[in-house]
């Protein structure tokens, strides 16, 4: 066990709502990207979560598990279709596909993962409390 | 020679109580980490632990609620109730404060210990602190 307790738990579930945060804010960057290297306007991706079991030397607690980034998955929905003859990527027909990324949803995503990033670092002080008095039993 | 003082009922009870807590932080480690993935259930230490410490103290006294074989384990949580569609139980705020509340207690139960122990030292140096 470590020092400080829960610590690697903690790591692991860091890691992957910054992996979150990455992708909403890609998300938000191609919101208006109608052109990628695949042809086709950006799809929007999204991040899948999964528990992770941690290889601790005390195999005592399996039931405590991390959390991890499972996959990334492309959204495949088509987004919306604007009429714009002058637009530089508009088909034959003058119609432009634009990406599925919907700026109030990435929002909301934003701030979720924000707060889920915070309720870990606040754990994570708290368990370093913990920690710190046990160092000064005795003293 | 030194044995009595450590024997204490409240050292000893509170060593194991301790063991208890660390465990509880890190299933609230768990908790949190794992408050948004589809279908995961929320664990604490199984709540007879602290019923069965409680009645083997009673009936036995410190020497039986402190044997090695009573342990506090994690078990899920029984009680919670489904919080999103997709079956995950964990509340995040529910979650911060048994963290604090935990904190409290382990805090508390340090205490306790590091009191016992200066009692040791008053003896050996015959000098508080």
């Amino acid at each position: 066990m470590d020092l400080i307790p829960g610590i690697d738990i903690t790591a692991g579930a860091l890691a992957a709502q910054k992996t979150r945060l990455d992708i909403v804010a890609q998300n938000i960057a191609n919101a208006q990207t109608t052109r990628t290297p695949a042809g086709g306007p950006y799809q929007r991706e999204q991040v899948n979560f999964e528990t992770e079991l941690l290889n601790r030397t005390d195999g005592a607690n399996s039931l405590l598990q991390s959390v991890k980034v499972s996959s990334i998955t492309t959204d495949k929905t088509p987004g919306q279709t604007i009429y714009d003859p002058s637009h530089p990527d508009a088909g034959p027909d003058g119609t432009v596909k634009m990406p599925n990324v919907n700026l109030a949803y990435e929002m909301v995503d934003l701030i979720t993962a924000s707060r889920a990033y915070e309720a870990n670092l606040s754990f994570a002080k708290d368990a370093r409390e913990l920690a710190m008095k046990t160092l000064e039993i005795g003293k | 020679m030194v044995d009595p003082i450590l024997q204490a009922d409240s050292y000893q009870l509170a060593k194991k109580l301790m063991d208890s807590s660390a465990l509880r932080q890190q299933a609230i480690a768990a908790n949190i980490a794992n408050a948004e993935t589809p279908g995961y259930h929320r664990v604490d230490v199984s709540s007879d632990f602290a019923l069965q410490l409680k009645s083997t103290y009673e009936t036995g006294g410190v020497a039986a609620a402190t044997k090695s074989s009573l342990q506090p384990v994690l078990a899920e949580d029984k009680d919670a109730r489904a919080v999103t569609p997709d079956g995950n139980n964990v509340g995040v705020e529910r979650e911060l404060l048994a963290m604090n509340r935990n904190s409290v207690e382990y805090g508390f139960e340090a205490e306790v210990v590091s009191q016992n122990i200066k009692q040791l030292k008053i003896a050996i140096t015959g000098m508080p602190s």
